[in-house]
């Protein structure tokens, strides 16, 4: 009897369970429960300065009709570039007195809820970027869904021009922004890094430089791409000028983080010209404080890899490799030293890191100076030197297709 | 006098479904077989009335003496019967007198013979199919053993199969089980304890084990729980295994049932009781813990290394089979971040479509494979290929170009299933499929915490539970290092040096350590 009385107080225990399970679908709670198909997917976000002191925000959304083909039905090809017929994403913009309240209204637009937490690239019109991002950062910082991993831009002219450019080979523009950050042949800032910059030692922070580059094509239409390869200089939270693509090299150097793209230099007394591609770079900055004297010694250690020879010269002949090597130097020298020129003596910001060094190496010296460094910046004298090696020469050692008696021997 | 079997006789084998009823201590007085003759044929006439398939035979041992055959079509060998019951009395004459017993033993070429004085003890050996032998002044009557009826032959197991190892399960009958596991194990100290459950089937239940591996304690509780029993039949193992298991209420199995004389005999070399009843292929194996249910015997035919990659993905699938639909739900309506952006971009698109929440669509279509495998189980064999397809096609194709699911969905649902089918007990991937529901709802309603939630609540109801005082969780919770090498791993054969802890204190080693081969030891004779 008493086993029975058990059993079915368990069974009436389990019965409840299941009933409590149950209506929890019924109820119509789960506050922050939304079904994909409720969200609008941003998939990169713009942020401009417009008249009024007003800002206008700028959202990538992803349409996902435009990838599903017709209500479901399987098959059939569709869908991909820009231009055309089969837009995958759509520009939406509201005006606002900051992002908050731009959000606000573009959500009032939306039939559904702006998404953030796969917007990886965030975009900020030159003009925003000239009278300060420090609000902005505050909202995306501040704000649960946008990553801390999203790459942050500058973009010459409106920010907004750049969601709207179509897109060939990725899906869509915001993506290809990121594909080519990844490549890390410009500099690459995640909103993490913007926030350690601006909070960092120097108070400065260099941005990828956005700008739209037209392509004309022989057949069609023109074809145009986001071209990221110079940089935006912030001294606090606002940009005060732009590095050209070669001092950006020159800085990446500098910040270590050159990577696979192709330097060309001029060997001495030569006609043509050979590219080299760094394989390897490991770049020390040392900095020495004698004094009054502030020193930064930059010594780089670097092995390239021939990629293309436009010269006459063998590079199985040791002395040739060692006129290339000779040239490579000079040519890393020289790209370091015309963007320090520019960066230090020019713009007098310290992107490149400097302040860190001291401060690790000489804190006493740093506590004392630390207000001042944007003036002590451009007097710190920097001493480049370079070590270059070429190691590879890939498959030939003659260059490729020349006759034989125009080798130099 | 009467109740004494005498020696001659009892020298028969006691093969299973002969049962020493003697000893039970409650045999009513009136039980006992009458002296008269003709009392004893009425009494059996009137219990067996009306019973078409029981026959009576008269004759008369030599021409004077009355006797009486009693069997059961179907279960006796009649031939048997001819041949060496009624041709030897009845052709021959009897020379002198002869004893009874001297006449039994040179007439009669039956090799098992078995005196009972009882009623009950009659109508037992009939219904096990042994007929009866009845004569006119004596008092006892004669099991024969001449039973004969029809049987499945060994055959492959069917829920249990494998590319490598004995081919044999085990069948319905319980003496060809028995001889199974007797055919592997030689030792004498395997033990067989015989058992009668049901007041009306009255089963034969014999409960297996080692002596001096099983721990003696164990033995006497399972045997003291089989012996409680009171139940009316015993159609399948499984009434047993509900009537002695210590929680029905969960959904994981805490015996293991199998229709394999390997695994039952493995069982057994690693100090486990093995219950088999008669009339159903499925031995039950007791005590065990979650691990042997997600063990197969394969991992042992196979090489260490193999067996170890293969426990991983099974334990990988055992994962993927309990959750996958629930992160799917999950990370759908609650936590997109999580997603890598372009996946993001083609579940979206696909779901585009579709008009229920991911919770519903997901419970639509674990629902429908649950009812596709049911009825695959259960329709006649030329159906089920015609099943399916239709099912392969509806939930399928059809469902998601009709955009009532996506695609995913599919592919989710289809993995799971899949993955669940990979626990080799069917019990258990079963408790695994079960458990995966509640844990959508959870999944449904508060995203990945309520995922974490529920997998604390299973892991909390696996180490509160035990089979027969063996923690269910056990060698993992309680931690036992030296047993991982079965579990996390599975070592080399030569590395297995000790028994699982259960076996008891007292024979810790099951071979002698440093088995591996060297040169040194002689593993290398080409030397």
């Amino acid at each position: 009897m008493s086993a029975n009385g058990k059993g079915q107080l368990l069974m009436r225990n389990a019965l409840l369970l299941l009933y409590f399970c149950g209506s929890i679908l019924f109820v119509t709670g789960c506050w922050d429960r939304t079904e994909v198909n409720d969200l609008a997917i941003v998939t990169a976000a713009a942020i401009d300065k417009k008249e009024n002191n007003q800002i206008e925000l700028s959202l990538q959304l992803f349409i996902p009709k435009s990838l599903s083909m017709g209500g479901g039905q399987g098959g059939g090809g569709g869908g991909g570039g820009g231009g055309g017929g089969g837009q995958i994403t759509l520009a939406a913009s509201h005006k606002g007195d900051n992002i908050a309240d731009a959000l606000s209204k573009l959500q009032a637009q939306l039939p559904r809820e702006v998404f953030w937490g796969q917007c990886k690239v965030f975009i900020f019109g030159e003009k925003a970027a000239r009278e300060g991002i420090q609000e902005h950062m505050d909202f995306l910082l501040r704000h649960p869904e946008p990553r801390e991993r999203a790459f942050i831009y500058v973009s010459e002219g409106d920010a907004k021009r750049f969601l709207e450019l179509s897109s060939y080979l990725e899906r869509y523009s915001g993506e290809t922004i990121r594909e080519q950050s990844k490549r890390k042949l410009g500099i690459q800032v995640t909103m993490q890094d913007l926030d350690e910059m601006l909070t960092g030692n120097a108070h400065v922070a260099a941005l990828p430089y956005l700008k739209i580059r037209k392509e004309k094509q022989t057949l069609a239409k023109s074809y145009n791409y986001p071209d990221l390869f110079a940089t935006a200089v912030f001294k606090k939270d606002k940009m005060i000028g732009t590095l050209n693509e070669s001092d950006t090299r020159g800085v990446l150097w500098l910040r270590k983080e050159v990577k696979g793209y192709t330097v060309n230099v001029k060997p001495k007394s030569q006609k043509g010209e050979v590219s080299l591609n760094p394989v390897s770079a490991r770049v020390k900055l040392i900095p020495r404080i004698k004094g009054d004297e502030w020193k930064m010694f930059v010594k780089i250690n670097t092995e390239g890899a021939i990629v293309q020879n436009g010269t006459n010269l063998n590079f199985s002949d040791p002395k040739a490799i060692k006129l290339l090597e000779k040239a490579y130097q000079m040519g890393i020298k020289e790209r370091i030293e015309y963007a320090l020129k520019k960066t230090q003596h020019e713009l007098k910001t310290d992107i490149v890191g400097f302040s860190d060094e001291f401060h690790r190496k000489y804190p006493k010296q740093w506590k004392q100076i630390e207000n001042q460094w944007e003036t002590k910046f451009p007097d710190v004298k920097v001493i480049i030197d370079v070590q270059a090696h070429v190691r590879r020469q890939g498959y030939i050692n003659k260059p490729g297709g020349m006759p034989e008696q125009e080798v130099k021997k | 006098m009467i109740r004494n079997v005498s020696k001659l006789l009892s020298k028969t084998k006691n093969i299973g479904t002969q049962t020493k009823q003697n000893n039970q201590q409650d045999l009513k007085p009136q039980d006992f077989l009458y002296h008269d003759f003709d009392q004893n044929v009425e009494t059996f006439r009137s219990i067996y009335v009306n019973c078409f398939d029981v026959m009576f035979r008269s004759f008369l041992l030599y021409g004077k003496t009355r006797a009486l055959v009693i069997y059961i079509v179907g279960l006796s060998n009649t031939n048997g019967i001819e041949d060496f019951v009624l041709y030897p009395f009845m052709k021959e004459t009897a020379n002198e007198e002869q004893s009874f017993h001297k006449l039994l033993e040179n007439q009669m070429p039956v090799s098992m013979v078995k005196r009972i004085n009882t009623f009950t003890e009659c109508i037992q050996s009939i219904a096990t199919g042994y007929p009866i032998l009845l004569c006119e002044g004596e008092n006892d009557a004669f099991s024969l053993g001449l039973c004969k009826w029809e049987k499945r032959g060994i055959e492959e197991p069917a829920a249990e199969g494998g590319i490598r190892g004995s081919r044999e399960g085990f069948n319905e009958s319980l003496g060809i089980n028995t001889s199974l596991i007797r055919r592997i194990i030689k030792s004498p100290a395997l033990k067989m304890q015989p058992m009668r459950i049901g007041e009306y089937t009255e089963t034969a239940v014999v409960l297996a084990y080692i002596e001096g591996l099983a721990d003696k304690g164990l033995i006497e509780e399972i045997s003291n729980r089989l012996k409680r029993i009171k139940i009316d039949g015993i159609l399948e193992s499984e009434y047993i295994e509900e009537m002695i298991e210590d929680n029905s209420y969960s959904p994981f199995p805490q015996i293991l049932s199998t229709e394999r004389p390997d695994i039952a005999c493995a069982n057994l070399l690693e100090g486990r009781a093995v219950i088999l009843v008669d009339g159903t292929p499925f031995s039950l194996v007791a005590p065990i813990s979650f691990f042997s249910l997600i063990q197969s015997h394969e991992d042992y035919y196979q090489r260490p290394l193999m067996g170890t990659l293969i426990r991983w993905l099974r334990y990988f699938f055992l994962g993927i089979s309990l959750l996958l639909p629930s992160l799917y739900i999950a990370i759908l309506t609650f936590h997109q971040e999580m997603v890598p952006a372009a996946l993001l971009l083609s579940m979206a698109a696909s779901r585009e479509a579709v008009p229920f929440p991911a919770i519903v669509e997901a419970l639509i279509m674990e629902i429908s494979f649950e009812a596709l495998r049911e009825a695959g189980v259960r329709l006649p064999k030329q159906i089920g290929s015609a099943v399916s397809i239709v099912g392969a096609l509806v939930i399928g194709q059809a469902a998601v170009q009709a955009g009532l699911v996506s695609a995913p969905m599919v592919i989710v649902v289809a993995i799971t299933g899949i993955a669940s089918f990979m626990i080799p007990r069917y019990a258990a991937g079963m408790a695994i499929r079960m458990l995966r529901f509640p844990i959508m709802l959870f999944a449904g309603t508060l995203g990945l915490l309520g995922i974490m939630m529920s997998i604390i609540a299973i892991a909390i109801h696996l180490c509160s539970m035990r089979s027969f005082g063996e923690p269910y969780l056990s060698p993992l919770a309680p931690l036992k290092f030296r047993e991982l090498k079965d579990v996390l791993w599975k070592s080399p054969l030569w590395m297995m040096d000790t028994r699982p802890h259960f076996t008891g204190e007292s024979n810790t080693h099951r071979q002698s350590p440093g088995l591996a081969p060297s040169p040194k030891q002689g593993g290398d004779q080409s030397e």
